[in-house]
């Protein structure tokens, strides 16, 4: 887990993809990463490969790599590295993740409904049309960022943070919400029915309330 | 090397196991509480135990000590000698121990407490109190508030982007999303940046 190796080209400040042996097995032996890689066609056909052939997937670093119509049904990911990743048409029911980093991926269009994601980090994400609907999403860092028509309908975001995010048409309805952070958040045309937000974290940036009521009534502040 | 994650229900505080295959030895991260399930990460991969490290002294973190001292005869690195007394291997400033077959580098980080410690293993810093994905440790002073500032900044912030935190309490997070996104330290740039600009109608 976590075998973050440093791209093999000197002056290259990326992480290396990972290595697989004639067996497909994972190795920790140094690579390239995306950019120097000699045949990055072949290596992301070893990373599908593996993901297809496993249910199980430990230490998996695909950093850059774009995801296209995967199916991550009943997976699982411990301590798999995502950063940077790109992830289309992705559809999942059932997905189980622990300790895995997907900070600044984009997910556009993507499906991963009732999934288990616990102690994950999606900081600085772009979720464009992504549904996590009916997900378990505790302790999970969201961070920075920047949903658009997405929806986390029916989830439980207990102790997650969405500090300095961008909600834009994005929906939390009958959530749990305990103890969750929505500091800082931009927030336009998102609901929270039915759920426990006196339980959560808020601060009024975006709102009516810190932009000023103009109109007859003057600032609050 | 594999990092088992457990949530201290009583501080909701992170205790991590980290286990290094080859060589059956395991060391211990924030002790909060140990629990059966700790336990059995440790025996069912027959790991020995041979070290604990203590980021603070905080009940949150090392309350499972007692009871971890009972079971196993670990080695205690902490910054505190009062973590475990004459057990303790005080470590202070920054330095490595080679320990389970890994390398764990420690840097001292006071500011939320005077005895902090970060160890990092492998790309992971394992941070405690000091800093937590979008915010940073609290402090009892507006000076130990400029100390982990600034200790911030030199030694966590100039590691690479891609390295992973994992916190005290909270979910994990990485430095690059850190240098971005915390509420205290992007603050920090912010009012350096206009301190600097002159007052033009001055």
């Amino acid at each position: 887990m976590y075998t973050l190796n440093k791209c093999l080209v000197h002056s290259c400040k990326n992480l290396a993809l990972s290595t697989f042996d004639e067996d497909g097995n994972i190795t920790g032996k140094g690579n390239y990463c995306l950019d120097h890689i000699s045949d990055p066609g072949k290596i992301k056909e070893q990373i599908y490969a593996y993901i297809k052939n496993h249910d199980v997937i430990t230490g998996l670093n695909t950093t850059g790599i774009t995801f296209t119509g995967i199916d991550l049904t009943n997976k699982r990911f411990y301590g798999c590295n995502f950063q940077h990743c790109t992830f289309t048409n992705l559809h999942s029911e059932g997905l189980r993740s622990r300790m895995s980093m997907f900070d600044f991926a984009t997910f556009s269009d993507c499906t991963l409904l009732n999934c288990n994601m616990q102690f994950t980090s999606f900081a600085g994400c772009t979720f464009s049309h992504t549904l996590f609907t009916g997900s378990d999403m505790v302790q999970n860092n969201f961070n920075g960022v920047q949903s658009f028509q997405s929806s986390f309908d029916d989830s439980d975001l207990y102790n997650s943070r969405f500090i300095r995010a961008k909600l834009i048409n994005t929906s939390f309805r009958n959530c749990n919400v305990k103890k969750t952070f929505f500091i800082e958040c931009t927030q336009e045309n998102v609901s929270f029915k039915m759920s426990n937000t006196r339980e959560a974290v808020f601060t009024p940036l975006g709102s009516a309330l810190s932009l000023g009521i103009d109109q007859g009534g003057g600032s609050i502040f | 090397m594999k990092i088992y994650f457990h949530l201290n229900l009583g501080g909701f505080s992170n205790c991590y196991v980290v286990a290094n295959e080859k060589c059956k030895e395991a060391i211990i991260i924030d002790p909060g509480q140990i629990t059966e399930k700790i336990i059995d990460n440790i025996e069912s991969g027959s790991y020995k135990l041979s070290g604990v490290f203590i980021t603070h002294n905080h009940g949150s973190h090392v309350h499972g000590l007692r009871t971890l001292r009972k079971i196993y005869t670990p080695k205690i690195y902490a910054a505190d000698w009062e973590v475990a007394g004459n057990d303790t291997n005080v470590i202070t400033g920054d330095g490595k121990v080679r320990i389970a077959g890994l390398t764990v580098r420690y840097m001292a980080l006071p500011g939320h407490t005077a005895d902090s410690m970060v160890y990092k293993i492998g790309n992971v810093l394992f941070t405690g109190d000091t800093i937590s994905a979008g915010k940073i440790g609290t402090t009892n002073s507006s000076y130990s508030d400029f100390i982990l500032r600034n200790n911030i900044d030199r030694k966590i912030f100039s590691q690479q982007d891609a390295t992973v935190l994992m916190p005290g309490h909270g979910p994990p997070t990485c430095v690059g999303a850190e240098k971005l996104y915390n509420l205290d330290m992007v603050q920090i740039t912010e009012k350096d940046e206009f301190s600097e600009t002159p007052l033009s109608d001055e």
